[in-house]
């Protein structure tokens, strides 16, 4: 009986221990933070708001050995999927801005889910705060290889005749590519009926090769391999100046539509960083980004590097929510 | 029971068996394969799960409304976190550690681990064990006889389910022993040291593993967030998985194969000679074995997040385990729908978006209505009496 009692105290005593580890170690890292950013041994979150393989996951470790080198610590990649690049950014947001936990950031999904209310987030733009940003990715539009519509104005006239005839895929409510469908239903009147893969774009694009939707709303960077292998056709690009890793597709406004929409893609930290720590992430960030063979291996997979600092990313990014205020009643009905 | 040395045995060899073919598959026939698993939309993945949570029914034991009251509480467990297509989040109360959902390995460890233990004090003294000798290591001519049906079941639900982008390796342990539970002929006594429950998981998960990467290298679609990390490894260093893998750099392609089958002879070789070692641990006695495992326990619910909150979790879930265990509910059924409801839920969303609110989207599909109706027939095979009704009467757990 008392051997047992022995064993239940010991086991107690190590759980309060390990909360009591918890509470202290807490408290420590603030007040060292200051001076020694970043402490040897300890490492660097990078939250990832969206599922490995995709576009943002895949830059996110481009650029992580190079920011490892420039910290002299280790910087672990943290998939956290999910509504939309929701459950990421409160987990950044909600982490102490100790310089220890990153994230990237990608726009629409940063900037559009605190205007929502029905969302319910639990963070505003200021919540963040920008360290630098990356790439700006135009949305295209493809079909199927095999598909009978030849140019963008084919599509998007037989989708005007037969509303919702044709099945379209998001990576989830509110994200960039529902709100181009949203941007193309308002100035052309072709509604597309949206199937929205909360998992990601690789979730889409299976969908999309397994010929289970009929048109992929994505990125320049999501389907130049593709397009290549010819297992998409690409109608169309959303930006003001042709893709240089699709030379050959027209651009929307090229077509007789002038429409741009794209995602812009960079890193922040929670917002309330010490000057120092801020100071040395961003310059990591910025080596990162624009290091030669990172900025070649994103322009391998069709992403143009376009850096912008943390205080000229913070403007921009101010720019982009009043641009998708005005949009934004577009994407909020019931689907 | 006591058998722990050839549990392990089997575990290795089952895994080596599972890797193995999966890996033959990957070589003698990635593209069609490849292209399989494309076949698998939503709504057949939908389907899919149906064909999971009918499963359940095999899981029952003795009775069928515990049952459905354990996968009606691993459902309503499933539904915290944020909604994935609303992104609202519901069941949290209002708890930001609760936005991401409850973490299943706390979860797990908090209901059959944590439970377990508890449930100690509550017993006579603790069986003394012995320590195996050297012949009780390995499996018995029985038991290789009987796992090997039992491999073969789970490596092929293993191939198949790892082909699937999206479905991870615990749907497949838990189907292989649903599927065990179902169709094995000594399935009642799994629970009490059937060798099949071992067998089936283990050689099933291992082929899921491996058959994975199929996906990875014929269309460059990462089937799982490990397989994703592999991705990106591959992209640092200038590669892009997908077909042109294997016409650009097909040394590469070839060196990381030889690497699986390779990997698979090492698993045999480090598990099955040290069993010996790892069934010693077995000497220590009950009451410390007990308290470090708990201590373990504490530790690896903690490093899920680095958050205590985790830790509460499972303790949570200990005691509702030993509720649950206290009135005779079985356990597994709510694990099941705990890892199946969440990809149910998502699939059946994503389906109807599709055919727009038309639920006949599930019928008029092959691959899906076939699915659906092999899950019903599942349902209703107790009902049916499938096999000789006197082999049912006599066999309690039916």
């Amino acid at each position: 009986m008392s051997r047992k009692k022995i064993i239940a105290a010991v086991a107690a005593a190590s759980l309060l221990a390990l909360t009591g580890c918890g509470a202290n170690a807490g408290a420590g890292n603030s007040a060292a933070a200051a001076g020694d950013f970043p402490k040897k041994g300890k490492s660097i979150d990078l939250i990832v708001a969206f599922s490995s393989g995709g576009a943002v996951d895949t830059a996110a470790r481009l650029i992580q050995p190079v920011l490892e080198k420039e910290l002299g610590t280790n910087v672990e990649v943290i998939n956290k999927p999910g509504a939309g690049g929701q459950i990421g950014y409160t987990a950044l947001t909600g982490a102490k801005p100790d310089g220890y936990t990153i994230g990237a950031t990608g726009s629409p999904s940063v900037v559009v889910s605190p205007l929502d209310p029905a969302r319910g987030a639990k963070y505003t733009r200021d919540s963040f705060q920008p360290l630098g940003r990356q790439v700006i990715d135009p949305t295209v539009i493809a079909v199927q290889p095999d598909s009978p519509y030849q140019t963008l104005k084919e599509l998007l006239d037989a989708v005007k005749a037969k509303p919702k005839s044709l099945t379209a895929s998001t990576t989830g409510i509110q994200t960039g590519e529902h709100f181009a469908l949203a941007q193309i239903q308002e100035s052309t009147g072709s509604e597309f009926a949206p199937v929205h893969f909360s998992e990601g774009a690789s979730q889409a694009t299976t969908a999309f090769l397994g010929k289970h939707v009929d048109v992929l709303v994505a990125n320049v960077s999501d389907v130049n391999d593709l397009s290549k292998q010819g297992k998409a056709r690409v109608l169309g690009v959303m930006s003001g100046d042709r893709a240089p890793s699709l030379p050959e597709i027209p651009t929307f406004k090229e077509s007789g539509y002038d429409l741009t929409a794209g995602t812009a893609r960079g890193y922040s930290a929670p917002a309330g960083l010490p000057a120092d720590v801020a100071k040395k992430l961003e310059a990591a960030i910025e080596k990162a980004i624009e290091d030669p063979a990172v900025v070649q291996k994103m322009k391998d997979l069709g992403l143009q590097t376009s850096y912008l600092n943390g205080t000229e990313y913070q403007k921009f990014w101010a720019g982009q929510e009043d641009d998708f205020k005005k949009v934004l009643p577009l994407v909020q009905k019931k689907d | 029971m006591g058998r722990a040395g050839a549990a392990l045995t089997l575990a290795a060899v089952g895994s080596f068996i599972g890797g193995t073919i999966a890996t033959v598959g990957l070589v003698a026939a990635a593209k069609p394969l490849g292209e399989m698993g494309l076949l698998v939309g939503p709504p057949e993945f939908f389907a899919l799960m149906v064909v999971g949570i009918s499963l359940l029914v095999a899981l029952a034991g003795k009775s069928m409304v515990k049952a459905l009251i354990s996968g009606a509480l691993g459902l309503l467990i499933s539904m915290v976190g944020i909604d994935p297509v609303a992104g609202a989040p519901r069941f949290t109360f209002g708890i930001d550690n609760l936005m991401d959902g409850v973490s299943f390995v706390a979860v797990i460890v908090g209901v059959f681990g944590l439970s377990e233990i508890l449930s100690f004090r509550r017993s006579e003294p603790t069986p003394v064990v012995h320590a195996p000798g050297f012949r009780q290591l390995f499996p018995s001519r029985t038991e290789w006889r009987r796992s090997a049906p039992a491999m073969a079941r789970g490596t092929g639900v293993g191939f198949g389910l790892g082909l699937i982008p999206g479905m991870t390796g615990s749907v497949s342990s838990l189907l292989s022993y649903a599927t065990e539970k179902r169709f094995s002929r000594f399935r009642s006594e799994l629970g009490k040291g059937a060798v099949e429950g071992v067998a089936g998981p283990e050689t099933a998960n291992n082929a899921h593993a491996n058959a994975a990467l199929i996906p990875l290298f014929t269309l460059g679609i990462p089937a799982s967030p490990t397989i994703a990390v592999l991705m990106g490894a591959f992209l640092q260093q200038g590669l892009t998985p997908g077909p042109s893998l294997f016409t650009e750099h097909s040394e590469i392609a070839w060196a990381i194969i030889a690497s699986l089958f390779i990997g698979n002879v090492l698993l045999l070789l480090l598990n099955v000679p040290l069993v010996g070692l790892w069934t010693s641990i077995l000497r220590v006695p009950t009451p410390i074995l007990t308290a470090v495992i708990l201590v373990f326990m504490v530790i690896g619910a903690y490093t899920i997040n680095f958050s205590v909150f985790d830790v509460y979790v499972m303790i949570g879930f200990g005691l509702l385990g030993l509720a649950l265990r206290n009135l005779d509910i079985p356990l597994a059924p709510m694990v099941l729908t705990l890892v199946l409801g969440p990809l149910m839920e998502r699939s059946l969303r994503e389906s109807l978006e599709i055919s727009q609110g038309d639920f006949t989207v599930f019928t008029s599909r092959p691959i899906s209505a076939v699915l659906i109706g092999l899950g019903l027939l599942i349902i209703c095979s107790p009902l049916l009496k499938l096999r000789k009704p006197k082999a049912l009467m006599e066999d309690p757990e039916a």
